[in-house]
């Protein structure tokens, strides 16, 4: 009996791999040389009838952040372009080892967009892409190696201004945490910063949240906690309990993921306040009223619209491919979300504010220095420009 | 220096230090309880992972804390049983299964979660309940430590009942002699008639059990929402204190301090000026000294037991 399921077992799993591997080896080398002939006639510039985009999520969607973000972007072009364009959502989940397969099956579709995001991503475009060249790939938050690379004139990199939404966000906290008539804020000039890890792309929040805060105040002093983790919420939580109840902190800015969902619970409980990151965590928290009330906003990548901006250049036959955009406040690739004025005590005079700084932002007259790329004693020099 | 003294001399530390133990306390009773009968209990992360969910899921369900807590318990009594049925009835490898339960447990969390709410890393929108912190009546109004052991969680409080359960099992009770024996030495254990299975499936649903409300701890006390991979490692940190208790609950309390205190200082120490890898390091240097000590303690022991044995 035993040896019959066991050889049923190694029956189904033998044709479970045969099927697995067919499926994404096979057509890859014959169909390449096929399709870039057939297609060689119809060049990019002129668009067919009905334009065919699909996502691909490397990851699951229900995150209400990233990943969600980019679908509200797919639905904004369903909307914009109605019948000219048939979409499809495929989630990747999180097996990676299926990432590089999906992508070469997607592109031996017909579809003429292939919009898929974040640095798990990076190499897999790098190594189909250029065999692909009639496909027009669209890559966020993150940009191929176009240099060191050959044949990547079909791929499109947006990559996020992090650094201009922390800009406003530092801006914002230093505004508030002066203003004494709010419940628990007290006149010192402190506001917090909970990141996830000592990594670039938390940096560049940071960076832009110093700047943003020395903007207002020269004097301004940032408490900066590190957690070490993306997922660890109850570690997230007694740091932003540290800075909030022993270091002066009245607001915060979490940049954590998950983990950083404890600064909400911290601010919850020292009664103190909060901005969140990468979603609405206002509208995360909707079902609590007491917690939302303690975010005051949060500092945004708008997926959405860079993808409905990358369709709408699509369409009028600007999208620059073979480059890397770095989209900002100036392309509402990043910003702060919006308060509700019916529940929130944020005065008019700081939302006020912020809209001018947004505006010199975008008019170029402030320009907000990056984390990327920034060598480690220029970064030291920041934050200990602010202890 | 001065700041650092400043730090560890205020209330708020102590009473973060006791937060901070607590969930590892719970998991690390439940391995010493496992590891008592000669069984290792891996699985305790995703126990306490599993424990969480379903602590904020039936809290909701029900819209009390307390049938979360016991939805946690009864959840970490099944993994625990699983475990010991895999394991010791049909035989798989005990290490192996414990491994198999966190990664079931970290992609199950997430599965169901994404079923009931839909959404995939946090449990907001479930209107879960958190069980209660405690206001100790006469504590609360001593000086110096009233601030700090008053006002916690009541399943701070009731961590401490375990550790003097545990005690009381271990070195009072029949059942506790007999895990010992079953832990020491199956084989002599059995020729006496002592059910060795029977035995070790206890030891494991009870070891599940504590990671259980270790994990309810977390999402109904320490947060008000379970969300994905929220135990970051704590089940095994708790494996590490196990090593370094030596076995015995109120070695637990001890090792488990010493970590909650390691972490809480690395956090506290974030606001100096010292580069933050270094103070990210100290709760793993901390690990390494207590193993260095623990160990040199307990070869000077054996040293001196085989001494008077020849003597």
């Amino acid at each position: 009996m035993k040896k019959i399921l066991s050889m049923i077992l190694v029956l189904a799993l033998a044709t479970v791999m045969v099927a697995c591997g067919s499926k994404s080896a096979a057509p890859a080398p014959e169909a390449t040389p096929a399709e870039t002939s057939s297609e060689a006639t119809a060049p990019e510039t002129a668009p067919a009838e009905v334009t065919k985009i699909v996502l691909l999520v490397s990851g699951s969607l229900g995150d209400k952040s990233f990943h969600d973000s980019s679908q509200a972007g797919m639905d904004m072009i369903k909307e914009k372009y109605g019948d000219k364009v048939e979409l499809k959502t495929i989630e990747m989940g999180s097996d990676k080892t299926k990432f590089i397969p999906t992508l070469e099956d997607v592109s031996d579709e017909d579809w003429d967009i292939i919009v898929t995001g974040t640095f798990h991503m990076k190499e897999p475009v790098e190594e189909v892409a250029p065999l692909y060249p009639d496909k027009t790939y669209v890559l966020f938050d993150t940009a191929v190696d176009y240099e060191g690379i050959e044949g990547l004139d079909n791929v499109y990199s947006i990559t996020y201004k992090q650094n201009e939404a922390g800009f406003l966000a530092g801006a914002f906290a230093a505004q508030m945490t002066t203003m004494t008539d709010i419940d628990n804020i007290n006149p010192d000039k402190k506001i917090g910063f909970l990141g996830a890890m000592d990594i670039p792309v938390v940096n560049d929040f940071l960076v832009g949240y110093i700047e943003g805060a020395k903007y207002i105040d020269e004097d301004m002093k940032v408490d900066i906690s590190y957690i070490d983790s993306y997922s660890d919420a109850a570690k997230g939580k007694e740091l932003a309990l540290i800075q909030y109840q022993n270091q002066g902190v009245d607001i915060g800015f979490n940049v954590a993921g998950r983990a950083g969902l404890g600064q909400i619970e911290a601010a919850n409980e020292a009664n103190c306040y909060a901005i969140g990151v990468d979603s609405d965590q206002a509208a995360l928290f909707a079902d609590s009223p007491e917690k939302a009330a303690r975010i005051f906003t949060s500092a945004l990548k708008r997926v959405d619209n860079s993808l409905l901006r990358t369709a709408d250049m699509y369409f009028e036959g600007t999208l620059p491919l073979g480059k890397a955009e770095e989209i900002g406040l100036e392309n509402n690739g990043v910003g702060l979300a919006p308060y509700d004025p019916s529940t929130s005590v944020v005065p008019q005079a700081v939302v006020d504010k912020v809209e001018d700084l947004k505006q010199q932002v975008i008019d170029g007259t402030i320009v907000v220095p990056s984390a990327i790329g920034m060598d480690s004693d220029t970064l030291s020099a920041i934050k200990a420009s602010v202890q | 220096m001065d700041m650092i003294m400043h730090m560890i001399w205020n209330d708020a530390f102590w009473f973060a230090v006791i937060r901070v133990t607590t969930p590892i306390l719970y998991a690390t009773l439940g391995a010493v309880i496992a590891s008592r009968a000669g069984a290792i209990n891996i699985g305790i992360e995703g126990t306490m992972l599993t424990g969480a969910l379903m602590g904020v899921l039936f809290s909701a369900l029900t819209q009390n804390a307390w049938m979360g807590l016991l939805a946690a318990m009864l959840s970490g009594a099944l993994l625990g049983a699983m475990l010991a049925y895999f394991a010791l009835k049909m035989k798989s490898n005990i290490v192996l299964t414990g491994i198999a339960i966190n990664i079931l447990s970290a992609g199950g969390t997430i599965f169901l979660l994404t079923t009931i709410t839909g959404d995939k890393g946090i449990s907001t929108s479930l209107n879960s309940k958190v069980l209660p912190n405690i206001d100790m009546p006469f504590i609360a109004d001593l000086p110096v430590i009233g601030p700090i052991l008053s006002g916690h969680n009541v399943l701070t409080y009731l961590v401490l009942v375990c550790i003097v359960m545990v005690h009381i099992l271990f070195n009072h009770t029949a059942l506790g002699l007999r895990i010992r024996a079953v832990g020491e030495a199956p084989e002599s254990a059995d020729s006496v008639g002592i059910n060795v299975f029977k035995i070790k499936i206890i030891a494991l649903v009870l070891s599940g059990i504590l990671a259980g409300m270790g994990g309810a701890f977390l999402s109904m006390g320490y947060m008000s929402w379970f969300s994905a991979g929220m135990t970051a490692g704590r089940g095994y940190i708790a494996l590490a204190a196990r090593a370094i208790a030596g076995n015995s609950s109120v070695g637990a309390l001890f090792a488990s301090l010493l970590f909650g205190f390691a972490d809480t200082l690395s956090n506290y120490l974030q606001s100096v000026q010292i580069p933050v890898e270094f103070i990210h390091m100290i709760p793993y240097v901390i690990t390494i000294l207590g193993f260095i000590v623990i160990s040199v303690v307990n070869n000077k022991r054996e040293v001196m037991r085989k001494k008077r044995q020849l003597g």
